[in-house]
């Protein structure tokens, strides 16, 4: 049996009392002004402070790696400290903090490792209070990128409260044979596994809240199908709709299902109840309606619809029924993702120079660009936390799947592997086995 | 003696029959190379490759000669605009011609195709995709076709006829096709 890495707290969390939120850094990384923190990870130790075993070099270029997908955290060098390594042994007492301080060093992390064992910790160089202290034990080569993931999990839930990035898993579709299925893998692209069979074209995944499912449309020389990929018994089941048409299947927070359909001759919204049969629909129009996506109370959905003329994004409020227009400039707006607070809507806006992503503050009323191209960025989606969105781009050539935030941070790819990928969804979930 | 006699009779036999045996063979190697050497086979002759005997066609060869046929007679693409499913005046000159088509092959039904270009957005491109199918069997239903003849399917922009990424191959992606389905 492959050994399993285990979260061992007992060995340095004799800490944890000097780590309380109350006493730590801590900032918000939704505020209006994004802070950027310094830190800098240590060379890795072995026994008595000897050097280290490789693996606990190899963890310590993980979290490295883990660290560039986090833009609120900036990677120092040991060039760039006074002296070089100002450390001795892993523990504040064996760190001389100092020419750190003078380093402008926020945070510096250690790592300490011993055969499959591996110690981390994280202090805050002005007071010199521990911020996570983690021991992994068992950990073998195969399991060393999920420990590293845990354990950047829990330093971003220490210093931002959230930690959704590295809890998720991502649905997206990737081309196969001429077609489209889907796969699941973590947002740093880990654990990659197809997941449907099904032939033709699979698109347009989203995820059910509680991670159960993934529903999607299936395209093929039999029309439609609305698609639902079951976690427990991975399998899907394929079921045909009234109509032409099976587009956008969104989950509400609630486990039901919105579904664009052709019932009355164009696309319209429609919700499903539990045997699958669509009610009233949403916000109807004589227009094309597609793309739900809902913030986490279901009463506001965003949506992409061309009743006015071309696509644009608008506003249900299902409580009262109201439609607001949410897009007015450019002349093609499309594929809205909602913010779990309902407050932010990302949306694909085909550009002079192609298509790019743009956010819109509901309550601001301000709008501005977070990704640059080159290429096309589409099919954006928020993480469950809001922070990061996820994004499909063709400015490396092909389509892959990309990572920034709604300030617009630098775009990171998400590592997919060969061949195209796009449509990635956010689910609350933990990675497959 | 007589034993002795015996058994020299019977090696002399025997060394005239095995003498007669090898000659034989001798006599079929040794043909001359112009000769022409024929092999005779009870194997059942390949007859493929030979002109068949003139025969009516099966029914189902038949049905699939007319299939060729109607593929042929509304196989023709109809082209629209960005964004757009509007018919232009060459759509619907090639619809009358496909109604007329579809009169005479009454037999087939048809799959109308729907796609896009590049350059919107996957899932709005499937509902645009379907009114672009959607407007052709409008059309089609105006001079006689039944809806139930019609099977709409959109593909978006998910398969693309041109790779390329200008007006050029974008014009040919924005468009309806027609496949006989049965």
């Amino acid at each position: 049996m492959r050994k399993i890495w285990m979260l061992t707290c007992l060995l340095v969390l004799l800490f944890t009392a000097n780590a309380r939120a109350t006493d730590i850094m801590s900032f918000d990384i939704f505020g209006p002004g994004q802070t950027k923190v310094n830190i800098l990870v240590l060379p890795a130790r072995g026994p008595n402070g000897a050097g280290s075993t490789a693996l606990g070099t190899s963890f310590g270029n993980y979290v490295q790696s883990d660290i560039g997908y986090l833009p609120f955290l900036h990677l120092a060098y040991l060039n760039e400290i006074l002296g070089g390594d100002p450390s001795k042994g892993l523990k504040a007492d064996d760190i001389d903090f100092k020419p750190l301080q003078l380093g402008r060093i926020d945070l510096v992390m250690t790592i300490g490792s011993r055969g499959s064992d591996i110690e981390a910790r994280v202090y805050e160089t002005y007071t010199r209070k521990l911020l996570v202290g983690k021991a992994y034990s068992q950990v073998d080569a195969a399991g060393l990128p999920h420990v590293a993931d845990r354990f950047c999990a829990q330093l971003m839930r220490v210093l931002t409260g959230k930690s959704g990035f590295f809890d998720s898993t991502l649905a997206f579709s990737k081309r196969v044979n001429g077609g489209k299925e889907l796969f699941t893998a973590s947002a740093l692209g880990r654990g990659l596994t197809q997941i449907t069979r099904d032939g033709g074209f699979n698109v347009s995944p989203s995820w059910s809240k509680d991670g159960r499912h993934i529903a999607y449309t299936n395209i093929s020389d039999k029309g439609h199908r609305l698609g639902i990929w079951d976690r427990a018994g991975r399998f899907s089941h394929l079921r045909k709709f009234a109509g032409n048409i099976a587009i956008s299947p969104t989950y509400t927070p609630d486990g039901r299902i919105a579904i664009a359909l052709s019932l009355n001759g164009h696309a319209e919204i429609y919700m499903l109840d539990a045997a699958m049969r669509p009610g009233k629909a949403l916000a109807p129009s004589w227009g094309i309606s597609v793309s739900p996506s809902f913030d986490l109370s279901g009463n506001k959905m965003v949506f992409c619809s061309g009743r006015l003329g071309g696509p644009q994004i608008f506003l249900l409020h299902r409580d009262s029924g109201q439609v607001e227009r949410i897009t007015y400039e450019g002349t093609y707006n499309t594929r809205p993702s909602l913010s779990p607070d309902g407050r932010f809507v990302v949306f694909a806006r085909l550009t002079g120079d192609g298509q790019r992503i743009f956010i819109r503050d509901l309550v601001a009323g301000q709008e501005r660009q977070i990704t640059f191209g080159p290429g096309n960025d589409e099919d954006p989606s928020f993480d469950p936390d809001g922070y990061f969105v996820s994004f499909a781009s063709t400015r490396n050539g092909g389509t892959k799947i990309f990572v920034t935030t709604r300030y617009g941070d630098p775009a990171k790819q998400i590592p997919t592997g060969p061949g195209d990928a796009m449509a990635p969804a956010w689910g609350v979930a933990p990675a497959l086995d | 003696m007589n034993a002795k006699r015996l058994i020299m009779s019977a090696m002399i036999v025997c060394s005239m029959v095995a003498f007669s045996a090898g000659c034989a063979k001798k006599t079929t190697d040794a043909m001359p190379a112009s000769a022409t050497k024929v092999e005779i086979s009870d194997k059942d002759t390949d007859w493929q490759n030979k002109p068949a005997p003139a025969r009516s066609l099966s029914e189902d060869e038949m049905r699939a000669a007319q299939r060729a046929e109607a593929q042929q007679a509304v196989g023709n693409m109809i082209f629209f605009a960005f964004d757009s499913f509007e018919l232009t005046p060459e759509s619907r000159t090639v619809l009358n011609a496909k109604a007329d088509a579809l009169k005479k092959y009454s037999l087939f039904n048809i799959i109308v195709e729907g796609h896009c270009d590049e350059r919107g957005t996957s899932e709005y491109n499937l509902a645009l995709g379907e009114r672009r199918a959607k407007a052709a069997q409008q059309f089609l239903n105006q001079l006689g076709i039944n809806d139930s003849r019609i099977t709409i399917v959109s593909y978006g922009k998910e398969r693309p006829l041109e790779q390329g990424h200008g007006e050029a191959a974008w014009s040919k992606n924005r468009r309806d096709e027609f496949k006989i389905q049965n």
